[in-house]
């Protein structure tokens, strides 16, 4: 071949290639979307990051499959994410956060899954953008799964996306007050070394039932009025001897001291391991109160695995459950994808589509030169958002403190499944 | 009733409670016990392996539905195999007066143990078969859990079996030589690596049999309680005497006892705080344990 000929080639394909980049911009940019998410997925809560995962890959392809994500300059990209192994553990996922904000172009985080590891690593991000005081960082995240209350506001650049328990049990209380009008005296136990756990029963359970005339046996406990928090310090007194704590093995004492309080109602606030254990201890002495509530995050699969007898009738407030078109989808791509969705992991799905809208909505441009400012619009994208489409039904944000209020309903668990028995929505 | 015999009631009730799960604690400790006295070295991975082998046995119940007695048999024969596999890749390669590696190898087998069944159960508690779960022998105003009672029966037949073994058997009295001499065990003809290898894996067959009986008395196994099983089965085994069978199972039965009691007068906050203090007065006043005794091997 000339070298004239050779330089024509060149020059054609140059130009051909020119013209195809023009008419695929998808393909010429290669851009995507970058999500980071983290959570448990070793150790003994590993089943969290494993369901959180499995409804998030689902999202992912669910939002690729109906065309991706319209950049700034109408390039539709891909979205992909990593997910770490957080474990539950604080250091870790502040370890995760460093490197995901410094180390990698992701735009958003989702993750991590206990309120513990939440709490502690929220504190190393900017408390106040545009504070050139504070060197925190500087990366949005929207957890799914940590969900003891009033956690986001530690910064302005952490939200989430999870039940409210405070309005749930306002709500429960509520509906029981109607349901069961004999039932007067309450009585219950958790797992103290669960904050999570320990903050939803000695300050929004027991506060909320007393708001609704449900008083602790014995008279009532002191300081508790019904207001949230109050008297926090002597519920977790009076429950000292009916409280466990999250790998114990024998309940006993705890399930005498239920049986000695003769309350008509017994409140569980507990992950599902010691709720099966409690329940089982229960079981065997004989303790069948009239109305049995649990803690939200019982509200799962692993309680029907371990201990579904035991569980029967007992009460929990969820914010997901598969009674809608959408959420029964989500509920089949998380068992196709090796997990569960439950009140915790569902979110997953509905981060990644308030990502999306958030993205399309600021104009984000996801090359590597604009990422700091990217990951700028998200986090004021996400703080400007009033509400948004979620699984079960709109869901309110609240400004200025990165939380959500999302739909719910009331579950009961009835031989071997999870049934709604209040749907307020 | 007056108000005092009812307190009076309620903390008998606590304490024999207590006493009875012990029960378990015991089993944990035998095992401690039974390495220790024939090698000198802690095993870490102890109760990871029985509760491993109690998971075994659940996967039988789950996909060949098999009755209650087969799950225990099944968890005991797989916790032999595992301490047989760890006495291998922990203790078999070391040289014997280097505790602190097969320590430190026997650290990481447990949570290597561990990580294997989070991965494979995704860390989900699962429901163990349990034989006389709804059984409660009502005596006056006392109650004992029949699951419980039934763990203590087998408790003592494992421990009778295993004195036998240890006391009647050629077996036995290879173990006991190496524990005392190894060097002069072995210039008798013994081999002291089979029989260490026997040691775990009988051992093993024990753990499992109390992994299956701690299970089958939560109703519910998980991850989440072997490293505090094995905190338990440590506590229970100095307390009673490192080496000592005797001492594991009366400190196994103590340490419940107790651990019932400051539950019931202090708080679940509080309780293990007394525990841990237990065994330190152990440790600074009576360092060999309840029946351990302070000669070490020649």
């Amino acid at each position: 071949m000339s070298r004239t000929k050779l330089a024509a080639a060149a020059m054609f394909v140059m130009v051909a290639s020119y013209f195809f980049m023009l008419a695929h911009p998808v393909v010429a940019a290669e851009r995507t979307v970058k999500i980071a998410a983290w959570g448990a997925k070793s150790g003994p809560l590993r089943s969290f990051g494993v369901n959180s995962e499995a409804v998030l890959k689902g999202a992912v392809k669910a939002i690729n499959d109906s065309g991706g994500v319209k950049l700034g300059d109408g390039t539709m990209a891909k979205m992909e994410f990593t997910y770490y192994d957080s474990a539950c553990n604080a250091d870790q996922a502040i370890s995760i956060a460093r490197k995901v904000e410094s180390q990698t172009q992701a735009l958003a985080g989702i993750g991590p899954t206990c309120s513990g590891a939440a709490a502690a690593m929220y504190g190393i991000f900017q408390k106040k953008v545009d504070d050139k005081s504070d060197t925190g960082l500087q990366f949005p995240i929207l957890t799914d799964t940590a969900i003891r209350p009033g956690l986001a506001k530690k910064s302005q650049w952490t939200f989430r996306n999870v039940p409210n328990e405070i309005t749930m049990y306002d709500a429960l209380f509520k509906w029981l007050r109607a349901q069961y009008p004999d039932v007067k005296t309450i009585y219950g136990g958790t797992e103290t070394d669960q904050a999570h756990s320990r903050i939803t029963f000695a300050a929004v359970i027991v506060q909320k039932a007393k708001k609704y005339g449900f008083e602790w046996v014995g008279g009532g406990i002191e300081g508790v009025t019904g207001k949230i928090i109050a008297g926090m310090k002597n519920v977790l007194k009076v429950s000292k001897s009916s409280n466990w704590l999250l790998a114990d093995t024998n309940f006993s004492v705890q399930a005498r001291a239920f049986k000695r309080s003769g309350a008509d109602m017994m409140i569980i606030s507990s992950h599902p391991f010691t709720t099966c254990g409690m329940l089982k201890e229960m079981r065997r002495q004989r303790i069948r109160p009239k109305v049995l509530v649990g803690l939200t995050s019982s509200s799962s699969a692993e309680i029907l695995k371990g201990c579904s007898a035991a569980a029967e009738g007992i009460y929990i407030p969820t914010g997901f459950a598969p009674i809608t078109p959408a959420a029964a989808k989500v509920a089949a791509a998380a068992v196709a994808n090796g997990g569960s969705a439950d009140l915790h992991s569902a979110a997953a799905w509905e981060n990644a589509h308030i990502i999306k809208q958030v993205v399309e909505a600021t104009g984000v441009m996801a090359k590597p030169e604009t990422l700091k400012a990217d990951r700028r619009k998200v986090r004021d994208g996400l703080e400007s958002l009033v509400k948004v489409d979620g699984l079960m039904g709109e869901i309110g944000r609240v400004q200025d403190e990165g939380e959500s209020v999302k739909p719910y309903v009331f579950v009961q668990a009835q031989k071997g499944a999870w049934k709604v028995v209040h749907d307020p929505r | 009733m007056s108000d005092f015999v009812l307190e009076f009631v309620e903390i008998t009730q606590t304490i024999g409670d207590g006493l009875f799960f012990g029960t378990t604690y015991a089993l944990i400790g035998i095992g401690f016990s039974l390495i220790f006295g024939a090698m000198r070295k802690l095993n870490m991975t102890y109760a990871a392996a029985a509760l491993a082998g109690a998971y075994v046995g659940l996967a039988a119940f789950t996909f060949i539905n098999a009755p209650a007695p087969v799950v225990f048999l099944i968890s005991a024969l797989a916790s032999g195999l595992i301490g047989g596999a760890v006495y291998i890749t922990c203790f078999r390669f070391i040289p014997i007066n280097n505790h602190l590696a097969a320590l430190m190898a026997s650290i990481g087998a447990l949570f290597f143990i561990d990580e294997i069944v989070v991965h494979t159960t995704d860390g989900s508690p699962l429901t163990f078969p349990a034989l006389f779960d709804d059984v409660m022998f009502e005596l006056g105003p006392y109650g004992i859990r029949g699951d419980l009672l039934f763990v203590l029966a087998v408790n003592i037949v494992s421990t009778i079996g295993l004195i036998y073994v240890l006391y009647r058997t050629r077996l036995g009295l290879a173990t006991r030589a190496v524990s005392q001499q190894d060097v002069a065990a072995q210039l008798c003809g013994i081999d002291v690596h089979r029989t260490n290898a026997i040691t775990f894996v009988l051992a093993g067959l024990l753990g499992g049999i109390a992994g299956s009986m701690t299970a089958s008395a939560v109703g519910v196994l998980s991850p989440l309680i072997t490293v505090p099983l094995t905190v338990k089965g440590l506590i229970v085994s100095v307390i009673g005497g490192l080496g000592s069978i005797p001492g594991a199972i009366a400190a196994g039965l103590l340490v419940g006892g107790l651990e019932n009691a400051f539950l019931y007068f202090r708080g679940v906050n509080e309780r293990d705080m007394y525990v841990l203090l237990l065994l330190f007065v152990f440790l600074v006043f009576r360092p060999d344990g309840l029946f351990g005794s302070s000669t070490d091997r020649d």
